[in-house]
């Protein structure tokens, strides 16, 4: 009885979401005619350049995913340093998360690319990764700070007392807890790194909103390429949320 | 040789001092029990036995050997000294189960294999290898402190400490755990008890410890501290919990 109802419930929802698309579809629809009226959709046009369009995703997703491994660990080991009883590896981790949240990412790009990287001679690439990386590191650190503070004193007390060294009180009862709390604004932070990643443009690096701006220049059809960007975005990043919201379920502890 | 010897042990958080010259000695199958009214000192004292925390001055001597701020020292200390919190502490990420097994791993360097085997058998010893499964968050309180212990025996310890074991137990689970902690007596385990269970000090304890303000203030015999306690303090103390018992 008690299944059947629940049932129920799941099958209502489903259709309550499906209504809502159905809705947001047919208000997208209308709008599209509408604007079409003063301004003349030329899809053909832009599609030409699909090549342009593909290169600049692989190139979204490969600066994405290299940057949210180096910046979660990154954040790893800050959130460590801002957790140390040794003071100045405090400070520099306090430091590290106060330079890179006071600081716009576009400033960070543009200082890593004309600044370090004529330095070290970076490429575009790696000068958007490195920035990219210390920039959503600092926030990553504060998310995996307050994952490790959320877990209970009482259960590093009970390791200790078994006799665990520090580095076991914080493999086997730290980090399974503080990654299980910290995974969902974890996710939340990675999105934001896929989004993040479209100022990479500013120095010319060949990734999605760049080439929607080429697509737009030569075809004249902006509006045409920017949708196509956007909607690319939104793909990419659906996928990661539920990847993210399928690991939470799979690491969901009763 | 003492189990555990204590030599003048002082410690302060701030500017409150909680322990003022602690000097204690337990023998092998001694059950002592400490009671004292709350911010006397006990559970302080029994954490410093521990090293979770570290006394200002003074001696901790275990197995005859000192512990000092050497890091190797205390943690086999640690390994052969059981230790029940009064909130249990159980890995909630872990199942009871395994939140037995695996101080045997990372401590004790045996296979998931062979540590959960003997868990199980310290599981049934508490009566909850049906429970072996659960993580903490499906177990009630006193099955939770029952788990503790069994994680707490697993690692065949010369000594288990309780740090007011019942207090946090709904009044009808207290006897779960009581009873556990009876069969550990009979079996003639070392260990000190912070307690207020009366009847338990009573009836189990070989020796009571009255402590006050950072201060041990009566040390003898179960029977003798509840008929006749010499220190006045204790008296009331003695009385107070009688009285609100009848």
């Amino acid at each position: 009885m008690c299944r059947r109802s629940e049932g129920g419930m799941k099958g209502f929802r489903i259709a309550r979401r499906l209504l809502t698309a159905a809705g947001i579809f047919a208000l997208a629809a209308v709008g599209y005619v509408l604007i079409g009226k003063v301004y003349p959709f030329n899809w053909g046009l832009v599609l030409r350049y699909y090549r342009l369009f593909l290169m600049g995703l692989f190139v979204t997703m490969k600066i994405s995913l290299i940057s949210i491994v180096i910046s979660f660990f990154l954040g790893l080991l800050f959130a460590l340093m801002r957790k140390s009883k040794i003071e100045f590896f405090e400070d520099i981790g306090g430091l590290y998360v106060w330079f890179f949240r006071n600081t716009p990412l576009l400033v960070v790009i543009l200082l890593t690319y004309y600044g370090v990287g004529t330095i070290v001679n970076l490429d575009r690439f790696w000068a958007s990764v490195i920035a990219l990386s210390l920039f959503e590191g600092a926030y990553i650190t504060e998310i995996i700070r307050s994952g490790i503070e959320a877990v209970p004193k009482g259960e590093i007390e009970a390791a200790k007392s078994l006799g665990f060294t520090n580095f076991q009180v914080f493999a086997s009862v730290v980090f399974p807890q503080s990654i299980r709390i910290a995974l969902p604004p974890l996710i939340g932070q990675f999105v934001s790194l896929i989004k993040d990643s479209s100022l990479a443009s500013i120095i010319a690096l060949g990734e999605l909103t760049m080439m929607a701006r080429q697509v737009g220049t030569r075809t004249l059809a902006s509006f045409e390429s920017y949708l196509i960007v956007a909607f690319l975005y939104i793909a990419i990043t659906t996928i990661i949320s539920t990847l993210g919201r399928y690991l939470e379920r799979r690491l969901a502890i009763p | 040789m003492s189990v555990l010897e204590l030599h003048d042990v002082h410690k302060s958080f701030g500017d409150l001092k909680v322990l003022k010259g602690i000097n204690f000695k337990v023998e092998r199958g001694e059950i002592v029990v400490i009671l004292g009214p709350s911010g006397a000192g006990k559970s302080t004292l029994l954490r410093i036995m521990n090293f979770l925390e570290h006394p200002d001055s003074g001696q901790v001597v275990f197995l005859g050997k000192k512990l000092n701020g050497n890091y190797k020292i205390i943690r086999w200390a640690r390994s052969k000294m059981g230790f029940v919190f009064q909130h249990f502490n159980l890995f909630s990420h872990l199942k009871a189960l395994d939140n037995v097994a695996i101080g045997l791993v990372k401590v004790k360097g045996k296979s998931w294999h062979e540590a959960r085997e003997i868990a199980m058998k310290y599981l049934e010893k508490v009566g909850l290898s049906d429970k072996a499964q659960n993580y903490p968050s499906q177990l009630s309180g006193g099955q939770k402190q029952r788990v503790a212990i069994a994680r707490a025996l697993a690692m065949e310890p010369e000594m288990i400490l309780f740090d007011e074991p019942t207090s946090a137990l709904d009044p009808s689970l207290v006897g779960e755990v009581l009873e556990v902690m009876k069969s550990l007596a009979r079996e003639g385990r070392t260990m000190i008890v912070v307690t207020h269970e009366m009847g338990f000090a009573k009836s189990v304890g070989t020796r009571i410890i009255y402590m006050e303000d950072g201060r041990i203030l009566e040390e003898s015999g179960p029977t003798e501290f509840f008929k006749n306690p010499r220190n006045e303090r204790a008296k009331r103390f003695v009385d107070s919990i009688l009285e609100r018992v009848i």
